[in-house]
């Protein structure tokens, strides 16, 4: 029959782990979240730098041909994502749909243009291709304006940089706090345990034999910890790539998996590495300088 | 010629940098059982640290169980503290765990491997203390008494050449101490060498045996008058 001590040691011993746990979870949670938005901060970048069009107006006497050939020979270039022909009608469609009434009605004719939309690849959204790409299209005859947000791509250009730099330094002063939080809650832990620790020193046994218990039995609350912060990844994983799968959040497949794995040997290693620290430092010390 | 099992000569025990006791000459010799005696503060229990290694031994010369004190290696505490068995006034049990599971904790840490073996020799020195019944319980649910004798078990499992006993009877009322000094009397006709470090004078009156005592800075055999 076990005792009501064994049983309130039981729960103090569960709640003590609990907390240690928690705090790992958390922690490499978060941890996991930031690596997450590191390893698809360019996909994000990228998803808005191709959200920039780049209009090419043609002039009414465009012919059908010429008009075709350079789509054609638009969707064929390197730098180009998607294109798209925006007929003066299809124009004149979406203004009416986005203000809701016909302008025509007034205005009495279709003042629009025909036109091709042009989407491309995230690395040539600078202002040098895009400028560059319109100088190669206002050199054809029948393209009457190309128009595009110049100070959008400057600054999306620029906050995708500051932004980058910025979940770099982030993700190194979390790994910091990672490692801190974990390390202290587990020397904490050690330390409640000093005592225990000089009475084995005391009846002969070595270090090494003191320190594994203490070792194993952290790896397995890390091992637990990194268990739960990679359910609650990959339950945001799961709902962040649900809500917008055209990030493509899970590909490719490795990176995701190497980022689980990463967090997962963090886990072990952090607490493997503080509690070698922490149960050494007592087993270091002297019996009277327990007390200081 | 004897064949001193705690050789000091010359010895000086520091703690930290102050200067507790000095020029110690001692020797003790197998099956012997001494005491150590001296007013709070004089000394004894730095000079049982120093013999199992928690304090070092810096001035003068120093041999114990065939481990010289001098410069003795942290690695090699372990194996000192294998062939003494230390006794302490609190107890120090494990209190997270049985008294079955603390003891074997001792033969496991000691290299033991054989269960048989080290569940027969659990039950031997549960046996000569007394406390064969009570292996199951945890040390909080024993009294003062109980858990002494457990120590004294403790101490007991791997056979040591010396037990060092710091203050044994300090905690303990004065039947108590009796009871548990009769345990050490019965270990020292069974050939085992003790010295117990103690202030409890009427021990001393009732078992009689050598006698240092610690005082000024000075460890000195004192000689007992015959009641």
């Amino acid at each position: 029959m076990s005792s009501s001590f064994e049983k309130h040691q039981k729960r103090r011993l569960i709640s003590s782990y609990f907390s240690v746990v928690l705090s790992i979870a958390l922690v490499l949670f978060l941890l996991g979240l930031l690596g997450l938005l590191v390893l698809n901060a360019k996909k994000v970048s990228d998803h808005f730098k191709e959200q920039v069009v780049v209009t090419i107006y043609l002039k009414d006497s465009a012919k059908d041909v010429e008009t075709k050939q350079l789509e054609k020979g638009l969707a064929m270039a390197d730098y180009v994502k998607s294109t798209e022909y925006v007929s003066k009608e299809q124009a004149a469609e979406f203004m009416k749909a986005e203000n809701g009434e016909d302008f025509m009605d007034f205005v009495g004719y279709n003042p629009l243009q025909n036109s091709i939309d042009v989407h491309l690849k995230a690395d040539y959204v600078t202002s040098e291709h895009l400028e560059k790409i319109s100088e190669e299209a206002l050199s054809k005859n029948f393209v009457d304006e190309v128009t595009y947000d110049n100070d959008l791509v400057n600054l999306m250009n620029e906050n995708v940089k500051k932004i980058s730099f910025w979940v770099l330094v982030l993700s190194s002063i979390f790994t910091l706090i990672a490692v801190l939080l974990i390390n202290s809650s587990i020397r904490l832990s050690v330390y409640s345990k000093r005592f225990t620790i000089k009475t084995m020193q005391m009846v002969g046994a070595t270090k090494q034999f003191i320190r594994r218990p203490f070792v194993w039995k952290s790896v397995r609350l890390g091992v637990i910890g990194a268990v739960l912060a990679l359910i609650g990844m990959g339950i945001v994983l799961y709902y962040v790539n649900k809500t917008f799968p055209e990030l493509g959040l899970l590909n490719p497949p490795i990176l995701v998996v190497l980022l689980f794995a990463f967090v997962f040997g963090l886990g072990i290693m952090i607490t493997w590495i503080s509690t070698h620290f922490a149960t050494q430092r007592f087993l270091n010390l002297k019996t009277d300088e327990l007390y200081y | 010629m004897s064949n001193p099992i705690l050789q000091l000569k010359d010895a000086s025990i520091f703690q930290g940098d102050s200067l507790v006791l000095s020029n110690i000459n001692v020797e003790i010799n197998k099956g012997d059982f001494v005491y150590l005696i001296g007013k709070t503060g004089t000394g004894k229990s730095s000079f049982m640290k120093t013999l199992y290694g928690d304090l070092p031994l810096t001035k003068g010369e120093g041999y114990i169980v065939d481990f010289n004190l001098n410069g003795l290696k942290e690695k090699d505490i372990p194996f000192l503290r294998r062939k003494l068995g230390v006794v302490f006034q609190d107890f120090k049990l494990l209190t997270d765990r049985t008294i079955n599971e603390n003891l074997l904790f001792v033969l496991k840490a000691t290299g033991w491997k054989d269960k048989e073996a080290m569940t027969t020799r659990i039950e031997e020195v549960l046996t000569k203390v007394g406390m064969s019944t009570k292996g199951f319980k945890f040390p909080h649910e024993l009294s003062g008494g109980e858990q002494q004798r457990i120590a004294i078990a403790r101490a007991l499992l791997n056979n040591p050449e010396l037990i060092l006993a710091d203050e044994p009877t300090g905690n303990l009322d004065p039947q108590t101490s009796i009871e548990v000094m009769e345990v050490l009397q019965d270990i020292n006709k069974n050939g085992n060498t003790i010295l117990m470090a103690t202030h409890d004078y009427a021990l001393l009156l009732k078992y009689p045996s050598k006698t240092l005592k610690c005082d000024e800075n000075q460890v000195y055999e004192v000689v007992q008058r015959k009641g």
